[in-house]
């Protein structure tokens, strides 16, 4: 994640802004850095990197909340996994029959942890930063299949396009009587009413909407073009290139690194 | 029958010859005996009460419908001098409706459902069907830039889509069927929620084309203005061709047209004063004090906001509603009018408690209802929404009516509501029929009838009278009136002028954020 603002990724008027490839070359290079590397320093940097760019991008809250969904019953399960079986742990914190508490364990276990946290945060904050409408031109530009793109890019809308369904039907509902409340029960039988005709409707949605595609040509067989004008530049292009290298590196050597001490 | 004998002088650009059209999943025929040519530069109007076969003919047309997809098709059609013929059975040739796009250009009933729904503004909407085609940026961009002023959609091409008024977004799926520049547009309904101005630009944007030599083919249940200048009217009454020639033609007197088929109202003068008989005394129905509204800035917003400057607080998000002031008493019937993006279905969803205002109240029968929820506010408000399909959720017309009366009045009387509501609109017939495969025209008395089944002492009503037949337009008449009389406070939203002015006490005008009078 090296020059990557990911708050010029969120408007597109903005200039600066960059090419949603490169974003995707750097969060995925520097997670698999960051696990070839298997160094708690450099993955404690990624993630104090990461965190602070979200924040910057003004992500943070979103990125937190969905690393913590990740993470929280991860880092549970390592730690009850590595904190109290680990074979190699000589330093005993404590014991109980057949677990014991080893400082060695927790140690790996945190390491993990951290490295986990690294990865999973990198990743974050290129998806939340990132530009769908950027990456579906940038794929396109290059060659990849319309429907190919179309169906990432749909499947990227998907969540916001099925919320905002589901809160219309919710509305004509409300408008008839249906008293939704704050509580999660009233929330759970509102959504017991919805999920049915939800359904439906995005089934027979999904039947008009596929004849309108057809007929603006959305599986031409031949080339395509792209109104959106994805930035890029031969810096940004020598970057992508840089980091898949030295992310190939990183991952040969972690490989001839294992075969020697095996 | 023959469409074609005015232009058959013209090798016709695009034609049909349906001896029948049924659908795999329907015994009746839904088109028999039709043929139509139209002739490069030729104006057809189609006309048609609603489920005459308009949409079916125009679909089959557009290949929008391709004959062994969902349905048998005996006949032929013909695309610039190539015919293909079908019989219904295995052997039928396939059409590619990316082929059939690039010459026959469609615009649907419900114009949302030409969005391609992954791009992201107004212009990359556009261009979707050109970077199919594999166009230069360059010529996009000039090609976008053309059909955008011819649309009048200049200011909006770097909205998102999905955030258009409803004749906005009309007027985009017609830029997204013209932009490529097809020989032939045929549309659906092309009048339905435009205002004025709309309809003004469209019908500009039809004498262009055609002077071009574009074929148009517009399917239309109204007579409007535009359809005067046509070559050629075709009438579809059950599915087959019940008359057709030049307009002058078929004027009023020579019984060729049902009277399903609205012709346009005339304007009738503005009523400066209520009407006697409303007496505006008492606690109103509904209640609306300078009452401001916003839409939350989402980053979409706020790059608007930067290109427009802004018009609400300094930095804040642009103010829909800006002190609204508005009383509904009982019996009193009041028409909003402005032209589409006004923010007209803004004001009525602030009724129930859907929006909530951002400064000032909104007054349910004298009670504030600003902590109530929706639900309960329901009880007294029946909202009728622009979108059918925004209203129509469940599996049969009845069980629609339905929803949620029996929690209002008890099982027993919720049963005999939900029939009688149905009758009211003529649907009495159609109880188990599932709400999307009803005509448009049906779907909208459908939903009409959702509320007056509720009985609210409210009714608010958004562009009721799109879509409707004539017919139709006679029963929401009669039901606006009736509810009226029983001590309805109506307030419908409108950008038909005449119908305002033909059933309002009084009309009011939104313009900037305010109300008032027209």
């Amino acid at each position: 994640m090296t020059a990557s603002s990911p708050r010029t990724a969120a408007g597109p008027d903005r200039p600066g802004r960059l090419n949603p490839l490169t974003l995707l070359a750097a969060a995925g290079s520097t997670a698999v850095i960051t696990t070839a590397a298997g160094s708690w320093p450099l993955s404690l940097t990624v993630l104090a990197a990461s965190l602070g760019l979200s924040a910057a991008g003004g992500t943070a809250r979103r990125v937190v909340a969905a690393a913590a969904a990740i993470l929280v019953p991860l880092s549970l399960s390592l730690v009850m996994l590595h904190g109290l079986f680990f074979p190699e742990g000589t330093t005993v914190l404590a014991e109980w029959g057949p677990g014991r508490v080893t400082a060695e364990g927790l140690g790996f276990a945190g390491r993990r942890i951290l490295q986990l946290g690294a990865v999973v945060l990198a990743l974050l904050v290129f998806s939340f930063s990132v530009s769908v409408p950027d990456l579906v031109a940038a794929l396109s530009a290059r060659g990849v299949q319309g429907r190919f793109a179309f169906v990432l890019a749909s499947t990227l809308t998907l969540l916001p396009a099925i919320s905002a369904r589901a809160r219309r039907i919710r509305q004509a509902q409300e408008s008839r009587g249906l008293v939704v409340t704050r509580g999660l029960l009233s929330r759970v039988a509102a959504f017991r009413l919805q999920a049915v005709p939800l359904v439906l409707s995005l089934v027979e949605d999904a039947g008009t909407r596929s004849a309108a595609l057809e007929a603006r040509g959305l599986s031409n067989a031949g080339p395509r073009t792209s109104y959106r004008e994805v930035p890029d530049s031969r810096l940004q292009r020598t970057a992508r290139a840089v980091l898949v290298l030295v992310a190939a590196a990183a991952l040969v050597l972690r490989l001839v690194q294992a075969g020697a001490s095996a | 029958m023959d469409a074609g004998k005015a232009v058959r002088a013209n090798r016709p650009v695009l034609a049909a010859g349906i001896r029948s059209f049924t659908f795999h999943d329907d015994e009746t025929t839904a088109l028999r005996d039709v043929t139509v040519s139209f002739a490069a530069g030729s104006f057809t109007a189609i006309l048609g009460a609603s489920g005459s076969g308009k949409s079916t003919l125009g679909r089959l047309l557009a290949a929008w419908l391709p004959p062994g997809g969902h349905g048998a098709l005996a006949g032929f059609l013909e695309l610039s001098g190539s015919r293909l013929e079908f019989d219904g059975g295995p052997s039928d040739p396939r059409i590619d409706p990316a082929q059939w796009g690039r010459h026959v250009g469609f615009v649907p009933q419900d114009p949302a459902t030409v969005l391609s729904t992954v791009r992201s503004t107004v212009a990359e909407e556009l261009a979707f069907g050109l970077e199919n085609s594999g166009m230069e940026r360059a010529a996009m961009k000039a090609a976008v830039g053309r059909t955008a002023a011819l649309l009048g959609l200049h200011d909006q091409l770097e909205q998102d889509p999905a955030r258009l008024s409803g004749g906005q977004l009309r007027r985009l799926a017609i830029g997204c069927a013209i932009i490529t520049g097809p020989p032939v547009l045929v549309m659906d309904e092309p009048f339905a929620s435009l205002d004025a101005a709309g309809a003004d630009g469209l019908a500009a944007v039809v004498r262009d084309l055609l002077a071009r030599g574009t074929a148009v083919v517009i399917l239309s249940q109204a007579i409007d203005p535009l359809l005067l200048e046509a070559g050629t009217w075709v009438v579809l009454s059950g599915g087959t061709v019940t008359g057709s020639g030049p307009p002058a033609a078929m004027g009023t007197g020579s019984g060729v047209l049902p009277p399903a088929i609205r012709r346009p109202a005339p304007v009738p003068a503005p009523v400066a004063v209520s009407r006697p008989g409303v007496p505006q005394t008492g606690i109103p129905a509904l209640q609306l004090r300078g009452v401001d509204f916003a839409y939350p800035a989402g980053p979409g917003a706020r790059r608007r906001l930067r290109k427009a400057g802004p018009t609400g607080e300094p930095g804040g998000p642009p103010l829909v509603l800006r002190g609204a002031d508005l009383a509904v008493h009982p019996g009193e019937i009041v028409a909003v009018t402005g032209p589409n993006g006004a923010g007209k279905s803004t004001l009525l969803r602030h009724f129930n408690g859907l929006l909530r205002p951002t400064a000032g109240s909104v007054l349910v029968r004298g009670a504030d209802i600003s902590g109530a929820p929706v639900g309960r506010t329901a009880a007294s408000v029946g909202l009728l929404f622009q979108q059918p399909r925004d209203q129509l959720f469940e599996r049969s017309a009845l069980r629609e009516v339905s929803f949620g009366l029996a929690r209002l009045v008890g099982p027993a009387l919720a049963a005999q509501r939900a029939t009688a509501a149905l009758a009211s609109v003529g649907l009495a017939d159609a109880a188990q029929e599932h709400p999307a495969e009803l005509p448009a025209s049906a779907q909208r008395l459908l939903a009409l009838a959702t509320v007056l089944a509720r009985k609210p002492a409210v009714l608010a009503l958004d562009e009721p009278t799109v879509a409707l037949d004539g017919d139709g337009l006679a029963l929401l008449d009669a039901t606006v009136r009736l509810a009226a009389a029983e001590g309805a406070a109506v307030v419908l939203v409108t950008h038909d002028l005449g119908y305002a002015r033909s059933v309002a006490h009084r009309t009011v005008a939104l313009d900037g954020g305010r109300l008032v009078p027209a």
